[in-house]
């Protein structure tokens, strides 16, 4: 990127700035204590502890070089699943998050005006009592439910849960609903779960990529999987208005409308049961609601849908006749983020039952058991107090299907600035950044005004920090201990590779003390985190040592008793649900159905939004290393649209939409269709104290209008349309 | 790993998906500074017009050369070539001279352009990771490599490997090894679905670039010899012949200049 | 009261003195900049043009125009053709002062410039630059025996000395051209390790010999160039009757460079690179129009060799057009690394256009050595052979 960073040697540099640590100190007792107890550091504090990437959500194993109590380099570990040795450039670039010059590392308040960024240092002491007795009065004053929590999933997060359970509010908003919960409630709905295992064997033949951009919204290992698929010769249909790395790397790129997805998997859905496609013993034995499919998507012929996705009616079959000739070596990819439009929902429930459909089940889907595992233990804690109040985004009295756990995020807003049916007055968020990830950034800012008290537990003044009333520094995942993470056979220790700097905390101290203040001791009965960690591993019968040593412990996996004679799903009917009662029942379609999607105008562009590799949503952008190695972020246009609005690359331009304008330069590129921009998220930082990122690019969700499928309450981050002229 | 007789890297153009880990990966092991680098994510970048496109992405470092022209062009003899592969340059003879810049073909070394006398400028290039290829572990940039882009291993193993992979899947491979033959041979073999001309990769012939002026060099002192004992010769024969000639004209009278315009 | 004020008479210099003075001392500003910066600020040189206007101006030409004193030492010397020797000394002089500006030039172009020493100590025996920079030392030692009594015959005290060099001054002699043959070819050899970045116009394995030919052609046009130039400026005698014999020779020695180009060339096969090159076949034809068929053409005319101001046209059109050769070779004809790391921090500007620093260096090295050139020629010998007053004329 074009901005120079003068900061030469980052290692060296990143000592320095870690100021509140004496420099050349030999490590401090505890980490060093313990690492060596463990045989992985020596006298001189060197050696290699296993941990886990936290720079995005997927967790992967890796193993950190210490010298002199300092961490100087991160490898992917070979037994951690999610890694397989590798690290992706942003876990590669981790140690950077830890020794960023703008890391928070004293507990803050606020001084000056909210947004202004003045703040003090306080004590934890201090600032502990300062965020307990605001959130006591605000319970005390309006009820617990004033009290708004939110967080981005996250290891400490059954913790953060706890805390807000016992403090007995109902408003939990998650990441959830900016993201994936169109895939999420569509599997609910179709499996019984949040999202089957995928499977990328030999014989998987046939992949079909609906907006899952693998090869830069990066999984480590899933990212792997599919190269390796694609070199052992696997056909890859990848569908996305853009020509992203993903895109080249496939067998065949569709450059489709966006918003159509929906008509080109009811129109798969069509060829395939029309012409008898499907696996019918599948189908008939493990399915309910065949009939009501067929009747509903007997309309939605190929010819139907190529006007309306761009696609032609022969592509369209000519890929249902692919996909069940591979079947059932095939995987229709549900997406994480497919969640674009208000009709997303349909378009993931026509691709879980396209899967089922084919009958691909146990063979490149399977059950994968999700992350909470049963075998691990867990301190005793009272039950949680009734709620009664209702929940300010709306569930379940306006979005029924959608769970409890997962919210749906971007509508609490619209009932905070209302002030309807109550008025909430505090705001405690963690690892989450809200100001720049829901859509209409002025909005957020406009509910954050309502609230008496917002406390933000984060690493770095993030721009929701920035406007925050106390701001606690948490360890980052280098300095801390986490719950364990179970994956595949395995659960897996985050650990402290370093001591933490400053002041900083683990989240699982910092919310028991919270806890404690508040009268909740209760529900945070571990003395500390290795106390944690020894019931979590009581069960299993390993000792904590161990797991330090080895990064992981084995926790067998309940044994299967015989071959089950009937698979069976966790749905009301106990199989695969075609035709969904329980949507039927709250008045949604029980099968997939077309929803047209609202289309730009003449002069209008769709604004796609969608990650790039060197960046994990709106919280790396600080990174040195990351910024380094990053394009310079511009909004693209397709090349000859730009030619006839007479605009180039690297021109400065002004994007409006409904919500907002945005100044930002122009890049004029083949890779995106005619009627589409694109931004890179996670830039134009509003924070001050991000002294790399801020002033770099400009931010999509100023500009986002906030749209939410009604069924599954996701937002729809590709219907805000656009107008772009030179500024 | 196997044993390893000569150290080398496999790079398949077709899994990169520029994501730049490997570049992340030698700054943060290598401890570079913040505005340089020892590897490159290079190439045509996006190729042709919508919705006809093309990607061809290269990642570029130092090819280790088996007959490395930076070593062969150095003065002072900054670098080595081990014989398991890789080859480094030692800063503390370095006169900053900057012809191993000119001579390798591959434009790999760099110069600290903004170092003073008292900083000291020097050349940085790719050192294969001895500290981690010595101790059983892989370099850097290859560990990482989330697609496996970048692989590591025995030369031969890893030439078998790539025209194993091009002749499994013939139309998707240019038919050709780079690395294999070009400049005499390197560690750092490529294949490719794009022309490697498009990845910025020079065409080489299989001898090594170095190999005319070495052999200059290899004449210069003999050359040197003959040359002087040629002039030698020609003096003296001329030293006579004029001695002669005066003393056969005698002393007929001291000669006088020609005609002077002035 | 009228002030009136006269310096010293140490201090009373001509403007054109002081003009040299000045560009010195700008020279000297930059070059203490670099020192304590880096090369980065002043320059444009950069990971794509690692070597640029200092290699192509100060080593390449600066070498070349130095050819003059071999050239005379074989002449004189070698051939015993006496009646050359007034032109000797200034030649020596100027391939003396011209080394000496090469190497300063090296020290600030170097990056470790405290460290050229290392080549005697560090050898690497297959590079071509150690055997430039070695020869260059060595020659640069011959050159001052060979000039030595110049400056020791004004001394009656050291009379003894200059007499003894001249005793024994063959086989420094024989080892100065023989020095010269190696490094003003080498300077072509240098060139040898970029088959794939120097213009296929320019490289061959025999660019040794059509450097070292062309030196000597070099050579010749600079004692034309230097005599005139020197004349005018000392008021002395042009020995225009010597002169006219070294333009003769020219056509003979370009004669050869020419059929040397071409015939590689043609034994190449690549004489249809001459018209398919663009830019580079353009600078081609420049060079070859300029330094070498107009040169040949033009001096086949009496008229033109015995006429001074021609004579002079000639040399300087001739040494132009070499020249531009040095400036291909070393640079305009060398393709650089390509522009295709995309990741803008990193990519190296790939234009280079040198800076005015950077010329500011040049011209002030080549400042200190007209002034020294003066400086030595005022005060000691340098034209004594013809006109033994000559030199303390001008007191
Ligand atoms: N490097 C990196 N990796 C990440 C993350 C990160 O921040 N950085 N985040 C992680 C997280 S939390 C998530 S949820 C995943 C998200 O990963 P993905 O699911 O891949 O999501 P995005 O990158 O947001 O968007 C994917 C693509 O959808 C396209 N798109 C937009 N509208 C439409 C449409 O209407 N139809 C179709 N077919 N395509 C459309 C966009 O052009 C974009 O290329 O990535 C994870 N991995
Ligand atoms: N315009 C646009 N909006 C989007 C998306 C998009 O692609 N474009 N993507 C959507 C998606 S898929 C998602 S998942 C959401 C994500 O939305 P968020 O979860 O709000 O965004 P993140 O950037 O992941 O926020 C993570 C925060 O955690 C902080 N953090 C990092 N490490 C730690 C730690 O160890 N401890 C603590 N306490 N804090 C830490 C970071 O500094 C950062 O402030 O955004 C959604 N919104
Ligand atoms: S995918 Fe990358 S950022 Fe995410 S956990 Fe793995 S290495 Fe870390
Ligand atoms: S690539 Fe260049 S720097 Fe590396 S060994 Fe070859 S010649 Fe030397
Ligand atoms: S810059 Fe240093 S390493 Fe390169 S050729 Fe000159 S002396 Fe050798
Ligand atoms: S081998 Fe080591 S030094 Fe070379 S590019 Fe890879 S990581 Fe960097
Ligand atoms: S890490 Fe691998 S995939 Fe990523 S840019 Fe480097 S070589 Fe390509
Ligand atoms: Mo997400």
């Amino acid at each position: 990127m074009t901005k120079t960073i003068s900061r030469r040697d980052f290692l060296k540099l990143g000592a320095a700035s870690a100021g509140a640590v004496a420099l050349g100190q030999m490590l401090p007792p505890q980490v060093a204590q313990a690492a060596r107890a463990a045989g992985l550091l020596n006298a001189n504090g060197d050696g290699y502890i296993h941990s886990m990437c936290e720079m995005c959500v997927w967790r992967c194993g890796l193993t950190a070089k210490v010298v002199d109590g300092r961490v100087v380099k991160l490898d992917g570990n070979p037994e951690h699943a999610h890694s397989r040795g590798n690290l992706c450039p942003r876990g590669q670039s981790g140690l950077m998050n830890t020794y960023d010059p703008d890391r928070v590392l004293t507990p803050l308040v606020r001084v000056g005006k909210r947004g202004e960024g003045k703040f003090r240092q306080a004590s934890w002491d201090e600032a502990l009592d300062i965020v307990a007795s605001n959130m006591q009065k605000i319970k005390d004053t309006y009820g617990a439910e004033a009290m708004v929590f939110s967080s981005t999933h996250n290891l400490s997060q059954p913790l953060f849960e706890n805390l807000l359970y016992a403090f007995g509010s109902p408003n939990y908003g998650t990441q959830r609903s900016l993201c994936f919960n169109a895939m999420i409630v569509s599997n609910l709905m179709t499996y019984g779960m949040e999202e089957p295992g995928r499977i990328y064997d030999e014989n998987l033949k046939y992949i079909l990529l609906t907006g899952r951009n693998l090869l830069e919204a990066i999984s480590t290992s899933e990212t792997h999987d599919l190269i390796m698929a694609i070199d052992r010769g696997a056909k890859v249909v990848y569908l996305d208005p853009r020509y992203t790395k993903t895109a080249s790397k496939a067998t065949e790129w569709l450059p489709i409308k966006p918003g159509m997805d929906l008509a080109f998997h009811l129109a798969l859905l069509n060829i395939i049961i029309s012409e008898k496609l499907y696996d019918k013993t599948f189908v008939s034995r493990n399915t309910v609601g065949f009939d009501e499919l067929k009747t509903e998507v007997a309309r939605y012929t190929a010819e139907w849908a190529a006007p309306l996705t761009g696609i032609p009616a022969e592509t369209i079959t000519r890929i249902a006749h692919e996909l069940a000739d591979a079947a059932p070596h095939v995987l229709v990819h549900n997406g994480w983020r497919t969640s674009n439009f208000t009709n997303s929902f349909h378009t993931q429930r026509a691709i879980s039952i396209l899967n089922a459909l084919l009958g691909n089940w146990d063979v490149t889907m399977a059950d994968a058991g999700g992350e909470e595992s049963g075998t691990l233990g867990a301190p005793p804690q009272p039950p949680y107090p009734r709620v009664s109040a209702l929940r300010l985004d709306g569930v379940p009295w306006k979005y029924p299907v959608v769970p409890l756990k997962i919210g749906v995020f971007q509508e609490l807003r619209d009932n905070i600035v209302s002030g309807d049916p109550y008025q909430a007055h505090g705001w405690f968020i963690s690892r989450q950044n809200p100001i720049m990830s829901i859509p209409d950034r002025s909005k957020t800012i406009k509910a954050f005004g309502k609230m008496d008290f917002i406390v933000t537990v984060d690493i770095i003044m993030n721009d929701t920090a920035w406007f925050s009333d106390v701001v606690l520094p948490e360890a980052s995942y280098l300095e801390r201990y986490d719950p364990l993470l179970p994956v595949g056979d395995k659960v897996f220790l985050r650990q402290p590779v370093i001591e933490p700097q400053g002041e900083a905390k683990s989240a699982l101290w910092i919310y028991k003390q919270l806890g404690e203040r508040l009268g909740l001791g209760d529900y945070f009965q571990y003395a500390d985190e290795e106390d944690y960690l020894r019931q979590q591993l009581a069960p299993l019968g390993v000792s904590l040592e161990e797991v330090k040593a080895k990064g992981y412990a084995e926790a067998p996996e309940t044994p299967h008793e015989g071959e089950p004679a009937e698979l069976s799903w966790n749905t009301p009917s106990g199989k695969v649900e075609l035709f969904s009662d329980t949507l039927s029942r709250v008045g949604f379609p029980g099968v997939p159905v077309w929803e047209e999607p609202p289309q730009p105008s003449e002069n209008q562009f769709y604004l796609l939004t969608g990650k790039v590799a060197q960046a994990t949503q709106f919280g790396t952008q600080n990174n040195q290393l990351l910024h380094k190695y990053s394009d310079e972020p511009r909004i693209w246009m397709n090349a000859q649209t730009a030619a006839k609005l007479g605009l180039a690359t690297d021109d400065w331009v002004e994007v409006s939409s409904e919500v907002g304008t945005i100044h930002t330069k122009l890049l004029a590129t083949q890779a995106i269709r005619p009627d589409c921009v694109y931004m890179t998220p996670g830039y134009g930082h509003l924070s001050k104290g991000l002294k790399t990122a801020f002033g770099v690019g400009a931010s999509d969700s100023a500009i986002h209008v906030t749209y939410t499928d009604p069924i599954s309450g996701s937002q729809a981050l590709s219907q805000t349309f656009v107008t772009v002229k030179k500024a | 790993m196997a044993e390893i007789k000569h150290h080398a890297y496999l790079f398949d153009a077709t899994r990169c998906i520029d994501c730049r880990a490997c570049m992340v990966a030698c700054s943060v092991e290598n401890n570079i500074p913040m505005d340089k680098t020892r590897i490159w994510v290079a190439g045509i970048g996006i190729k042709g017009e919508y919705p006809e496109l093309e990607r061809g992405t290269m990642v570029y470092h130092c090819m280790h050369c088996d007959h490395p022209d930076c070593m062969s062009a150095c003065p002072v003899g900054a670098y080595t070539k081990a014989e398991d592969g890789p080859v480094t340059y030692n800063p503390d003879v370095c006169i900053g001279c900057r012809y191993c810049m000119n001579a390798c073909p591959f434009g790999v070394p760099h110069f600290d352009y903004d170092k003073g006398i008292i900083d000291g400028a020097f050349i940085d290039k790719c050192t294969f990771c001895p500290q981690r290829i010595y101790n059983g572990e892989e370099p850097a940039c290859v560990q990482t490599c989330p697609t496996d882009a970048l692989e590591y291993g025995d030369r031969e193993e890893l030439i078998a490997k790539a025209h194993a992979r091009i002749a499994a899947h013939p139309d998707r491979y240019i038919d050709h090894v780079y690395g294999e033959k070009e400049n005499g041979g390197t560690s750092y073999l490529i294949i490719s679905h794009i022309p490697f001309s498009e990845l910025g990769l020079p065409t080489l012939p299989e001898t090594p670039v170095n190999e005319v002026s070495e052999k200059v060099m290899e004449m210069t002192i003999p050359f040197a010899l003959s040359w002087g004992a040629v002039l030698s010769g020609v003096a003296a024969g001329v030293h006579m012949y004029n001695k002669n000639k005066e003393e056969k004209e005698g002393e007929a009278k001291p000669e006088k200049k020609a005609e002077v315009e002035k | 009261m009228k002030l009136n004020i006269t310096l010293p008479k140490f201090l009373r210099i001509g403007l054109f003195p002081a003009i040299l003075i000045v560009l010195m001392a700008i020279a000297a500003v930059v070059a203490l900049i670099r020192y304590t910066y880096g090369i980065g600020p002043i320059s444009d040189l950069s990971n794509s043009y690692p070597w640029g206007f200092w290699i192509s101006f100060d080593l390449f030409t600066g070498v070349a125009i130095g050819s003059g004193a071999f050239v005379m030492a074989a002449v004189v010397y070698i051939f015993e053709l006496k009646e050359f020797k007034p032109l000797l000394r200034p030649s020596v002089l100027t391939g003396f002062l011209g080394y000496i500006m090469v190497v300063i030039a090296l020290l600030v172009d170097l990056g470790h410039p405290e460290r050229i020493w290392y080549m005697m100590i560090h050898w690497n025996h297959t590079s071509v630059l150690l055997e430039i920079g070695i020869c260059v030392m060595s020659y640069l030692t011959v050159l001052a025996i060979e000039f030595a009594p110049v400056i020791l015959e004004n001394y009656p005290k050291l009379h003894n000395i200059a007499h003894l060099i001249h005793k024994f001054i063959m086989p420094f002699v024989i080892l100065g051209v023989v020095l010269s043959t190696l490094h003003q070819s080498s300077l072509g050899s240098l060139l040898l390790i970029q088959p794939a970045k120097l213009h296929p116009l320019w490289w061959t394995p025999i660019l040794p010999v059509m450097f070292f030919t062309s030196a000597i052609s070099v050579g010749l046009s600079m004692i034309i160039f230097e005599s005139s130039m020197s004349s005018r400026y000392f008021q002395r005698g042009l020995e225009i009757h010597l002169l006219e014999k070294l333009a003769k020779a020219l056509p003979i020695a370009l004669g050869v460079y020419l059929v040397l180009k071409f015939g590689e060339l043609a034994v190449a096969g690549e004489l249809g690179l001459l018209f398919t090159s663009g830019t580079m076949s353009v600078l081609f034809w420049a060079e070859i129009l300029i330094g070498v068929i107009f040169p040949i053409v033009w001096f086949s005319f009496k008229t033109n060799r015995v006429n001074p101001n021609r004579l002079l046209t000639g040399a300087v059109v001739t040494l132009l057009g070499l020249i531009l050769n040095r400036f291909n070779v070393s640079w305009f004809a060398v393709k650089h690394p390509d522009p295709l790391y995309y990741l803008p921090t990193f990519m190296s500007n790939v234009k280079y256009v040198p800076t005015l620093p950077e010329v500011a260096v040049s011209i002030g090295i080549f400042s200190a050595g007209i002034m020294a050139f003066g400086l030595l020629a005022k005060y000691f010998p340098v034209f004594e052979d013809e006109h033994p007053a000559a030199a303390h004329a001008g007191d």
